[in-house]
């Protein structure tokens, strides 16, 4: 009786532990703004797979803020995806797994984008590996560019080009305008669709080794100036004043004639907004050439959770020819270069001007990056809106300046 | 002679000695959620400022340091400027609009009851979800104030009225009276109900105006009430941080940053959360000091009305 007591009890006690490790359920936080691409990879994984991933999406202005908090609480998710400009801070705070040794086993280890490699690389050790890569471009509506009697199949390649279409495109009606930027202190919108303005022309806001800010520079005063002049002959929205990034896909209402986006926007307005008929083309200098920022995310394991084999199992998903398909298909670039071509099969062809973008894209490097530039009361988020919208443009030049070399010095 | 004396009086310190436990067990579970909840995070808060202490790693301690580093924060003081700036015009702002209504409601007439409940109702919103409510309100394209202005004819084109700081600061000031005059004038009813309706009978009788029974009676037998209005409505002011975070994200330019919202960047942008910790006991005095000089002023507790 004992006996056969003993054996019930240890084979429910088997089949609950069986139960247990056959589906894991994985809790994973991404950021807002990025698009559908990883909603639907996640989608496609949960259908697929024993293993689930429940998604949480988060603020990406209060991202790192609610991860840092929920690490410090015993609060963090299993796994993230880290705006890959904090993947080196959160390393260096040994927050994260080391995902090394199995990185480099994985056979197409060395044909994951570099640029997010290098971010994840800590002394050495690799914490973060590339989940979505994304570029801003430059975006027009060809039906608006029609209507105001501009050749709706010929990218604008100047800034004195694009003011002159904005006007055309703005006489179209009163709720029809040429352009839109976030304005109202979004450094990350900022940093990504308008610094391309003086990195196409050479220059940089801050210094090759990240130790100086070179704001005030004859380049950027021009870019300042461009956009200055596009708000005073109001061809743009007056709500662009006040936008804190949470409208920074504007342009896909099909009002807007022109806009700096990203990547992850074509695959959003590919598949959520159809009937805009649009082209996309390398955000232009202010004195000539192309530039572009290089973002996207790292996908990082916080340390110390049990479901490290799970995570990676949703990983190597995501980098399968299934996976990738379905991140490129809804905007996000494909991460591994050896199938890129084979991802972007029959995909809509404005995603190859994505691509191209990365060969003249930047990506600032500095550890003060949520200080400096994301943060909505940081200098340049500052700056952006009070040389554009302010009164006092040298005071706005000459406060930024000084403030980011502050914030650098402080830093160091 | 030196064993009597004691001998006696000891069994009356011991009941004394008794009671006064026994009133400390009366009061002891107020003091444990007191000591809890305020006097152990304060205490905390005032080791951790004496740390350089990031949210992630390890603290390491620097002595005064984040004191003295608070004295030459030029973002410090232009924070308690505008917190100051903002606490004179909105405590003005509440007053005239909440004594008034709390003359209107106390008199006894038709629908006076409705009238209260009126007034009263945007106090039960909470205050983040008014900002949001207000933050549609004031949206340029499809909210309410802009385009009705633009419908009625008043003006061109529908204004942004967060995208300039004296628009947005204004926006701001009319939502929190809307939101708090209701409550200001409940604690300012009660004040008014209390005054014996004798004493302006008898105002009345020596032949005294309304403004001058208003002025000699009304307001000093208000004092202590007034007392507690101004302090909740200046401590209040002095710790807002909801509205500028989520109606202008700091405002025009970084102009409507406020104490609370400084120390708020300090701690989850920057994660220097020691530094944000000797802010904190920085604001903590000032409270403090700025209610003991109002408590003064109104000479509350001296004599009695």
């Amino acid at each position: 009786m004992i006996k056969r007591l003993l054996a019930a009890t240890s084979i429910v006690t088997l089949c609950l532990a069986s139960g247990a490790s056959a589906a894991e359920k994985i809790e994973m936080w991404v950021r807002s703004g990025i698009g559908e691409s990883f909603k639907k990879v996640v989608e496609a994984y949960n259908a697929s797979h024993e293993n689930q991933v429940a998604m949480t999406e988060v603020p990406f202005s209060e991202l790192v803020q609610k991860y840092a908090t929920a690490i410090a609480g015993g609060q963090a998710p299993d796994a993230l995806s880290l705006d890959l400009i904090y993947t080196p801070a959160f390393a260096a705070a040994g927050q994260l797994e080391d995902l090394t040794d199995w990185a480099k086993a994985l056979p197409y280890f060395n044909s994951l984008s570099p640029s997010h490699v290098k971010l994840g690389t800590y002394q050495d050790r690799i914490y973060g590996l590339p989940l979505s890569v994304e570029t801003s471009i430059f975006a027009w509506n060809k039906d608006l560019y029609k209507k105001a009697g501009l050749d709706p199949e010929k990218a604008p390649t100047s800034w004195e080009e694009i003011e002159a279409n904005a006007e055309k495109i703005r006489a179209l009606g009163d709720d029809i305008y040429g352009f839109y930027f976030s304005g109202g202190g979004c450094g990350g919108c900022m940093i990504f669709t308008f610094t391309p303005l003086v990195w196409g022309s050479g220059a940089d806001i801050l210094s090759a080794d990240g130790k100086t800010a070179t704001l005030d520079t004859p380049e950027m005063r021009k870019a300042v100036d461009i956009y200055r002049s596009m708000v005073k002959k109001d061809l743009v929205p007056a709500s662009a004043a006040s936008d804190n990034g949470v409208n920074f896909l504007t342009f896909t209402n099909g009002k807007i004639g022109q806009q700096s986006l990203g990547a992850f926007a074509i695959g959003t307005l590919v598949t959520e907004n159809p009937d805009i008929n649009f082209g996309v083309t390398l955000i232009p200098g202010v004195n000539g050439g192309t530039s572009s920022f290089a973002g996207g995310d790292n996908f990082v394991i916080t340390k110390g959770t049990k479901k490290v084999d799970a995570v990676k199992e949703f990983l190597e998903y995501t980098y399968s020819m299934d996976g990738q398909k379905v991140m490129a298909k809804y905007g996000s670039l494909p991460t591994r270069g050896d199938i890129a071509d084979k991802v972007l099969e029959g995909l809509d062809p404005r995603m190859q001007v994505g691509i191209k973008a990365i060969e003249v894209a930047k990506t600032p490097y500095t550890l003060q990056f949520n200080d400096l530039i994301n943060s909505a009361n940081g200098p340049w988020a500052t700056f952006t809106n009070a040389a554009i919208y302010g009164d006092d443009v040298d005071g706005a030049f000459s406060n930024a300046q000084s403030e980011m070399q502050s914030i650098i010095d402080t830093g160091q | 002679m030196a064993g009597p004396g004691p001998g006696k009086a000891l069994p009356m310190r011991r009941r004394r000695r008794r009671s006064q436990w026994r009133g400390l067990l009366y009061i002891a579970p107020a003091m444990a959620l007191v000591i809890v909840f305020f006097v152990m995070p304060v205490l905390f808060t005032g080791w951790m400022s004496l740390h350089n202490w990031p949210l992630l790693g390890s603290p390491r301690w620097i002595g005064f340091n984040n004191y003295f580093r608070m004295a030459n924060d030029a973002r410090f003081v232009s924070a308690l400027r505008f917190t100051t700036y903002y606490t004179v015009i909105v405590t003005i702002a509440i007053f005239a609009v909440a004594f008034p209504l709390a003359i209107f409601v106390e008199k006894h007439r038709r629908f006076v009851g409705a009238y209260r409940t009126i007034i009263f109702l945007p106090v039960v919103v909470g205050l983040a979800s008014a900002s949001l409510l207000w933050v549609w309100l004031a949206n340029v394209d499809s909210g309410f104030i802009g385009p009705a202005l633009k419908a009625l004819g008043l003006v061109e084109k529908s204004p942004n009225l967060l995208a300039t700081f004296d628009s947005a600061f204004f926006t701001i000031i009319v939502m929190v009276v809307w939101k708090i005059a209701g409550f200001t004038m409940i604690i300012l009813l009660t004040g008014l109900q209390a005054i014996p309706s004798e004493l302006t009978e008898a105002a009345r009788i020596d032949g005294a105006g309304s403004w001058q029974r208003f002025r000699c009676l009304t307001l000093p037998l208000m004092r202590r009430t007034i007392a507690l209005a101004l302090i909740i409505s200046v401590t209040g002011s002095i710790l807002a941080f909801d509205q500028f975070y989520i109606m202008t994200s700091g405002g025009p330019q970084n102009r409507m940053i406020s104490v609370v919202y400084y120390i708020f960047n300090q701690s989850f942008v920057s994660f220097n959360l020691g530094y944000r910790a000797a802010l904190s006991i920085a604001l903590l005095a000032i409270l403090v000091i700025i209610s003991v000089v109002q408590l003064r002023l109104l000479r509350v507790g001296e004599d009695r009305p």
